[in-house]
């Protein structure tokens, strides 16, 4: 192979500095910043600013965009880790390159998901002093309760994994790795010796092993899925279906976030070599394939709802059914998964920039499924009698420039992480050499 | 729907003192199960339990149960031992032959002590309960009250909804109390029409007070919580954090969350915290969530003696709908009027003498959802047809705002200097 593949490849982000570079951190610090003064009036008046209200007699929705972005940071934030551990526990040395990545991306997208927590909830201030007191008399029993046990624990996972793995790299490219950062490779590299490698190796297999268990069968197949299922007072949300129904959107988001951002990190900095386009083609088949899951428990959703339902679920998917938005996310997922279709058939259709618009595309969808599933439940309970439920709701500018600004936060995180260590890792180049 | 409005207290089997107590494998598998939800020895709680069954049996003596177990619940509970010693000190001073359980009672100032030393207690609370007759008591606290029993008092209200005519006097009461914020109706009269029914019917949504409340089961922090005293479902204000699990799991649509600042100041302490001193009524902070109390400090005794055992929309009530009082006791207000109710509305049984003895129809609101709500309806359950209308007395008319959403809350913060939602 070409210099293309050499580790000289894979430093390029922390060597080059470009007025593109420098423009895409100003945007991205634009947005949170909007954010951010919008944000500081939530603080000050309350969660008025957002046009949520109260379920019943006032005919509000209690959770909103802010709960719908959050199930779809925790989404994405799986499967990014999910294709990690695939790629160590089973071997698919093909998409090596993209691994490191997608771990990155579970960590930034965590990160918004713990976010969305702290800004949905009335009193953040009391988020410690309330939760960790609580913790050991209520994690028995709410579903909330079991979420933020499990999201903290595979956020320690996740943090762990990429640490020990991060360690091999920077100790063989230190001297290609800049000095203004030595504090920070200091503290990663405490205690290091050559040595741990091989032990390291195993503690990542089996850190992987916990995270492929964990992560769909009890974090997004589990209690995600539950803060809703559980609940019989909703008739949208109750039922089995909503665990495999959220893994399908979170694996299907997540890929179509590594996607994206693969895409990105190979334009910018030319690793046309470094991440071949099988790559893409390969991880296009995964979305293609988690896509029609994504459209199959959908379908099983509506064809129970409609067909011979009790009242209230029927009521609830025919007006899903008769929601535009809902058809624009259907038909996002749909028209991806055309495409990838018939680059299978004829491989010469594929182009890589058109997948990650798709992806693009695919993230939208499945942010408006999900928020659409949060505020239609909760619009069309068992308890009818309310002459203004369903209410309307149209989410603030607050509640939607924080979309903008979780966004621009992982943005931000990558742009910062990727001057520091390597997103690629060093694994990925020196299997091409053994292999050449 | 079926009628489950019946409120019979249910005495207790008493075992048959002519042979020994029989301890069967179900009864120490559901011990056992109940004991390993709490920290302490199972065995010992069994133990426990057993002997405590068999003190009431005649089978062992208060004082050889409480010296056989004496060092076993010090060692492991490490709690007050002067208390068994007081027992056994009291047993010899008396000579009244009174039950153990209520000399153990005694030992406590209130009923609120005592089952805090059960729950502190743990295990041993479950011998205990066992003899004072309250078998949920040792489980841990914040579990719903699932097993509710039927000695316990268990505040609530009957409504009878063919009284009500709409006239909205006890919501606006409700507000004027507890100083809610504009369209917080903690207590809400719906007017509906149904297919089914041919005139206007009214329907009244207090928090139903759950024995098995879903609002309580999601909460996070366990600030929705049921007041062991006498079944009430407060929030505790200093710990909510607002995350408003518990207005997404409620089927009734109870809850109203602050927000923004409340409309009116805080009140005073003595009507707003209740004898645990827990802050639990009045408008909620900013960022809390609010419902219906039924005035915990008033039946508490903080507003004196005539206040307990009433709510203000029961006060303000002039159709002598609302019933507020214990449903477990037979005497109680709710208990009499549905009684008296019944024996007004006899059923005419001469030509079909299995038919109802009376007329009365009477619900629980949404039970097949399993909340086993506190209040119960007489009147017509609105069908999945009813449809809200306008009633004969408009909010408007009262001043009040029915709809927060578009009359207040998405006005958003417009002006800071009032201080309220609005402002």
């Amino acid at each position: 192979m070409s210099t293309g593949t050499s580790p000289e490849a894979i430093l390029r982000p922390i060597h080059t500095y470009s007025r593109r570079y420098v423009a895409t951190v100003a945007i991205v610090l634009a947005l949170i910043g909007f954010w951010l003064f919008l944000y500081a009036q939530q603080l000050q008046h309350g969660l008025i600013v957002t046009n949520l209200g109260d379920w019943g007699s006032s005919a509000g929705v209690p959770w909103g965009l802010y709960i719908g972005a959050f199930i779809w940071w925790v989404g994405i934030a799986h499967g990014g880790i999910i294709l990690s551990a695939a790629v160590r526990l089973l071997g698919l040395d093909t998409y090596q390159p993209v691994a490191r990545m997608a771990e990155l991306l579970t960590i930034a997208a965590l990160t918004c998901a713990g976010l969305f927590i702290l800004i949905h909830v009335g009193r953040p201030d009391r988020l410690v002093t309330s939760v960790v007191p609580a913790w050991p008399t209520r994690v028995q029993w709410s579903p909330l309760m079991w979420d933020v046990t499990v999201i903290t624990a595979y956020f320690v996972l996740t943090a762990t994994y990429l640490l020990l793995t991060v360690r091999y790299d920077i100790h063989r490219l230190r001297e290609q790795l800049p000095d203004a950062f030595e504090p920070v490779y200091k503290l990663l590299m405490v205690d290091y010796s050559e040595t741990e490698d091989a032990v390291v190796e195993r503690m990542v297999w089996w850190l992987a092993f916990a995270i492929i268990i964990m992560a769909p069968l009890l974090l997004h197949g589990g209690v995600i899925p539950w803060l809703f299922a559980l609940l019989p007072s909703m008739a949208g949300w109750e039922g089995g279906v909503q665990g495999p129904s959220f893994l399908s959107i979170a694996l299907t988001s997540a890929v179509s976030g590594i996607i994206v951002i693969a895409a990105v990190f190979r334009s910018a900095y030319g690793w046309e070599e470094l991440i071949p386009e099988a790559v893409f083609r390969g991880l296009a088949k995964w979305l293609g394939f988690f896509s029609l899951m994504f459209l199959w428990l959908q379908l099983q959703q509506v064809i129970t709802g409609v067909f011979a339902a009790p009242t209230t679920l029927q009521h609830a998917t025919e007006v899903k059914l008769a929601t535009p938005t809902y058809w624009v996310a259907i038909g996002l997922v749909v028209v991806a998964l055309l495409y990838i279709f018939a680059t299978v058939l004829r491989p010469s259709l594929f182009d890589i920039r058109v997948m990650a618009v798709l992806s693009i595309g695919v993230l939208l969808g499945t942010l408006i499924e999900k928020t659409l599933f949060v505020v239609e439940g909760l619009q069309h309970a068992h308890f009818q009698l309310y002459e203004g439920v369903p209410g309307p709701y149209i989410p603030s500018i607050v509640e939607l420039s924080a979309i903008g600004a979780t966004v621009a936060i992982v943005a931000m995180f990558f742009l910062s992480v990727s001057k520091v260590i390597p997103v690629v890792e060093l694994h990925a180049v020196e299997d091409e050499e053994e292999v050449n | 729907m079926p009628d489950k409005s019946s409120t019979s207290t249910a005495d207790g089997d008493r075992p048959d003192e002519s042979t020994p107590l029989q301890f069967d494998d179900e009864w120490e598998a559901r011990a056992s199960e109940r004991l390993s939800e709490t920290e302490f020895d199972t065995e010992l709680g069994i133990e426990l339990a057993k002997d405590a069954q068999r003190v009431v049996a005649g089978e062992l003596s208060e004082r050889a149960f409480h010296e056989k177990h004496h060092d076993a619940v010090r060692d492991e509970f490490g709690e007050d031992a002067r208390l068994l010693d007081a027992v056994l000190t009291e047993r010899e001073e008396s000579d009244e032959g009174e039950g153990v359980a209520s000399r153990v009672s005694s030992l406590f100032e209130d009923e609120s002590s005592r089952r805090e030393f059960v729950k502190k207690g743990g295990a041993a609370g479950m011998g205990l309960s066992m003899l004072l007759g309250s078998p949920d008591a040792g489980s841990a606290s914040t579990a719903p009250a699932e097993d509710a029993d039927a000695e316990d008092t268990r505040l609530g209200m009957v409504i009878n909804l063919n009284n009500c005519d709409g006239c909205l006097e006890c919501v606006t009461a409700c507000k004027g109390l507890h100083g809610t914020s504009r369209g917080a109706h903690w207590i809400y009269v719906m007017a509906y029409t149904d297919p089914d029914l041919e005139h206007e019917n009214f329907f009244v949504r207090t928090c139903m007070h759950c024995a098995n409340a879903p609002c309580e089961k999601v909460c996070p922090v366990g600030a929705r919580h049921t007041r062991e005293k006498d079944g009430l479902v407060l929030t505790d204000y200093d710990i909510c954090i607002g995350c408003r699990y518990c207005m997404v799991s409620c089927p009734y649509g109870a809850n109203y969350f602050q927000w923004g600042d409340p409309d009116s100041p805080r009140q005073n302490d003595h009507f707003t915290h209740d004898e645990r001193d827990v802050w639990v009524d009045g408008p909620p902070p900013n960022g809390a969530m609010g419902k219906c109390t039924f005035e915990p400090a008033w039946q508490d005794g903080q507003a004196g003696e005539k206040l307990v055992g009433t709510t203000m929309c029961e006060m303000a009530c002039q159709r002598d709908a609302i019933h507020f009082g214990d449903l477990n006791d037979p005497e109680s207000d709710p208990n009499q009027h549905l009684e008296e109710y019944r024996a007004n509305h006899p059923n005419d049984r001469s030509e079909f003498e299995d038919r109802n003895p009376d007329t009365v129809s009477t619900f629980r609101a949404m039970e097949e959802r399993g909340t086993e709500p506190g209040v119960i309806f007489i009147g017509n359950e609105p069908s999945v047809h009813a449809e809200q209308v306008e009633g004969p007395v408009t909010y408007e008319d009262k001043g009040l705002i029915d709809d927060r959403k578009s009359e207040i809350l998405d006005d958003g913060p417009a002006g800071d200097d009032d201080g309220g939602e609005l402002a």
